[in-house]
């Protein structure tokens, strides 16, 4: 029998095993690793079957390069951070051993709730990325999707599954009308979204306190001051509980969304004619609209799904962690969402892994605080770096011609010589 | 109405030049750094570095004057990775900037755990340049100017004097025009033998200063502490404010009169109850007054040609 005719069997092998394995990963079985080894070896077997050894080898030799620059730029990241603990007096050793046990074994849960939300954010200045634009005001849209979610998660009285998909759609859709203003002002006026959207960032900042006085925060009492009522439970997002029994009790579905979310977004962005339209765009304003693509249509386009994107952030956070509103969740997943998207290089395949990278690094630093001396303020500086080394791309580049120019200097010297 | 006319006094005029001071400081900074072909949303970062490093040496050498002396010149360095980055890394500008923003969040953070054992704010400065109000002799006794004006505290009048100084430096002085020639034309300020990469470092490191003595403003003189996050935008409003202001020092001040105003107004409605609406109402009026003049103002001045656009020469074959 032709080996080749099991292709499809392969394939479609392959996407159980992944799929199985992200579900019991993301729930904090660590099985699910083996699980998508084997649907990673088993995509691997057929790409070879599909297109031969030397695609396969290409295919490698692609995706190793393409994790050279993140990987080296975090090993110098975590040499530094070592130097900035030496300095502070604080262990090293001790204190990346608690860092990484913490992250991605002990408290691998809190990595995964830390996760989510930032692989919305991320996703949304990403797609903004491609149209060349910078939605820095992630934070605020973040905001309007928890409080709309808050809003119609108290109000909703639907059957279960029907009521979560509304507040997901409904609450995302007004975060991307608070792009609105930002969008058509870039589109007349030209005003830089940079600004406009950080305004609005603050904007909403400010009228969350507002919206939670008005669902039941009382400013007069201490213990229920700056946070909404609870929702009911009827409309939280089910938990890993549900099926892995072993799972952690808050640990909830909205990572997976967030990962159907990154494919989604990767398919519209690739695969789509409007995905197509938004990278031209981002990539050459008058060769897009030399092809009659519209500039103002695309700008629109993006910063509205943008907004949409980092709304549910907010609707993943009060729907599936928190299931309130708290006044200044302060953990600033709009913020770090930018950095998420920067170091994925604004692919959204990408956001996955840097979103669960970043959830981890504070995951570890509060576990770090708490075994040992070390303040995970030193997870802060140490973010900065590898960001810093990541986007710097060109530091490469500069150094590797600098090396290779030292490198036939001397060996004109040499031939001088001889 | 009665209420209304009980906030719109001198007051409220003294508070709209304090509150713009800040903003004025890095709105110049932006001017310069803009004009030579730089754009720099790091300026957040920038002040909040400046401000937490003049609290830290006005809190450990008990004098405000090297607090701020050591904010100015924390921001100038911490500007410096910038310039690195965009200029000899050629780094896209605004994405240099988000990361110096999320890098100066850390590092106050870190320090803030170092220096005083907990994240949040400072102890109080005991000694801060808030205390010092120099009344200038006759000209402060003018109604309503004088003490507008005349009788400041410190930082405010050295931005009075920076103002003036940089219109005059912008438009008067060989630096200055090769500084703008370097966000024009830079490929036409090569050609005559000066180095567009000296002047664009300049320019950020300039920017990096101002905003540097911003930071310190709202640390050592306009409260006594320092507060993680306590700049609350003020450097992407001075952005704004350079914008608005047509990419001029003068202009970028006048702007900035007016975020000080939208500011000034907002604490006075907030303390004095005026209106029986939530304060944080009013907490966003500066916000939507940054939108408004980005929005109404933009088209009416012409940016530096090549702001924003990388400039890389072939030195040499590789």
């Amino acid at each position: 029998m032709d080996i080749k005719k099991l292709k499809p069997v392969f394939f479609i092998a392959s996407i159980v095993f992944a799929v199985i394995g992200t579900t019991l990963y993301m729930g904090a079985y660590f099985s699910g690793l083996l699980f998508l080894l084997a649907g990673v070896l088993l995509f691997l077997v057929y790409k070879w079957l599909e297109a031969g050894t030397a695609a396969l080898v290409s295919l490698i030799k692609a995706g190793a390069r393409a994790l050279m620059v993140p990987v080296f730029g975090i090993a110098i990241a975590i040499v530094l951070g070592a130097l900035v603990m030496l300095a502070s007096k604080y262990d090293p050793v001790e204190s990346y051993r608690a860092l990484f046990y913490g992250a991605f074994i002990r408290n691998w849960h809190v990595s995964v709730l830390n996760a989510a939300p930032l692989m919305f954010t991320g996703l949304s200045v990403a797609l903004a990325f491609h149209a060349g634009l910078f939605n820095i005001g992630a934070e605020g849209q973040y905001y309007i999707g928890a409080m709309a979610a808050t809003f119609l998660g108290l109000n909703l009285n639907l059957p279960p599954f029907l009521s979560l998909i509304l507040i997901f759609v409904v609450a995302g859709m007004l975060a991307s009308a608070w792009n609105i203003v930002p969008a058509i002002l870039k589109v007349r006026t030209g005003a830089h979204e940079v600004i406009t959207t950080m305004m609005l960032a603050h904007t909403a900042r400010y009228l969350s306190p507002i919206f939670i006085r008005a669902h039941g925060g009382d400013p007069d009492t201490s213990d229920h001051a700056y946070v909404t009522d609870q929702l009911p439970e009827a409309n939280w997002l089910p938990r890993f509980r549900a099926f892995l029994p072993e799972a952690n009790y808050r640990l909830h579905v909205g990572i997976l969304i967030g990962i159907v979310m990154a494919l989604l977004v990767y398919y519209l962005l690739y695969h789509t004619r409007i995905g197509f339209e938004i990278r031209a765009v981002g990539q050459n304003k008058d060769a897009a609209r030399a092809q009659g693509i519209s500039i103002g249509r695309n700008i629109m386009v993006a910063l509205l799904l943008a907004g949409f994107l980092a709304g549910l952030a907010g609707v993943n956070q009060v729907v599936g962690l928190d299931h309130k509103l708290y006044e200044n969740l302060s953990a600033g997943y709009g913020w770090n969402g930018i950095s998420v998207a920067l170091l994925a290089s604004s692919h959204p395949i990408g956001v996955i892994f840097t979103a669960l990278l970043w959830g981890a690094l504070d995951a570890g630093g509060q576990y770090m605080s708490r075994v040992t001396d070390t303040s995970n303020a030193i997870v802060e500086i140490i973010k900065g770096i590898i960001l810093f080394l990541v986007v710097a791309k060109y530091i490469y580049a500069f150094l590797g011609n600098r090396f290779r120019r030292y490198r036939r200097r001397k060996q004109e010297a040499a031939e001088e010589a001889a | 109405m009665e209420a209304f006319f009980t906030i719109a006094n001198t007051d409220l005029l003294v508070a709209m030049v304090r509150l713009s001071t800040p903003i004025t400081l890095a709105a110049i900074g932006a001017v310069v750094c803009e004009r030579s072909g730089i754009v720099n949303i790091a300026m957040e970062g920038i002040m909040i570095v400046g401000a937490f490093f003049a609290a830290v040496g006005a809190l450990y050498t008990g004098n405000p004057w090297v607090g701020l002396v050591m904010g100015v010149v924390a921001g100038g360095l911490f500007s410096l990775i910038h310039a690195v980055a965009t200029v000899s890394f050629h780094l896209n500008h605004v994405v240099s900037g988000a990361v110096l923003n999320i890098l100066a969040m850390g590092i106050t953070r870190y320090f803030m755990v170092i220096f005083f054992g907990h994240p949040g704010t400072t102890d109080s400065i005991a000694n801060n340049l808030g205390q010092l109000r120099w009344a200038i002799p006759g000209l402060s006794k003018i109604p309503v100017i004088g003490r507008m004006l005349f009788s400041q505290t410190p930082i405010v009048y050295f931005t009075f004097i920076l103002v003036i100084f940089f219109a005059w430096f912008m438009k008067k002085t060989k630096v200055g025009l090769h500084i703008r020639a370097a966000g024009e034309h830079p490929l036409a300020l090569e050609t005559i033998g000066v180095s567009v990469k000296k002047m664009r470092y300049l320019g950020v490191f300039i920017s990096g200063l101002t905003s540097g003595m911003g930071g310190a403003y709202l640390a050592i003189e306009n409260s006594a502490s320092f507060t993680e996050g306590m700049t609350n935008g003020r450097g992407f409003i001075a952005l704004a404010a350079n914008i608005s202001g047509g990419w001029n020092p003068i202009g970028a001040f006048i702007a900035s009169l007016f975020f000080g105003f939208a500011d000034a107004l907002q604490v006075r409605f907030q303390v004095g109850k005026v209106f029986d609406i939530p304060e944080e109402i009013f907490i966003i009026f500066p916000y939507i007054a940054t939108i408004i003049a980005v929005a109404g103002l933009v088209r009416r001045s012409r940016p530096p040609k090549e702001v924003g656009v990388d400039f890389m020469i072939e030195q040499e074959a590789d």
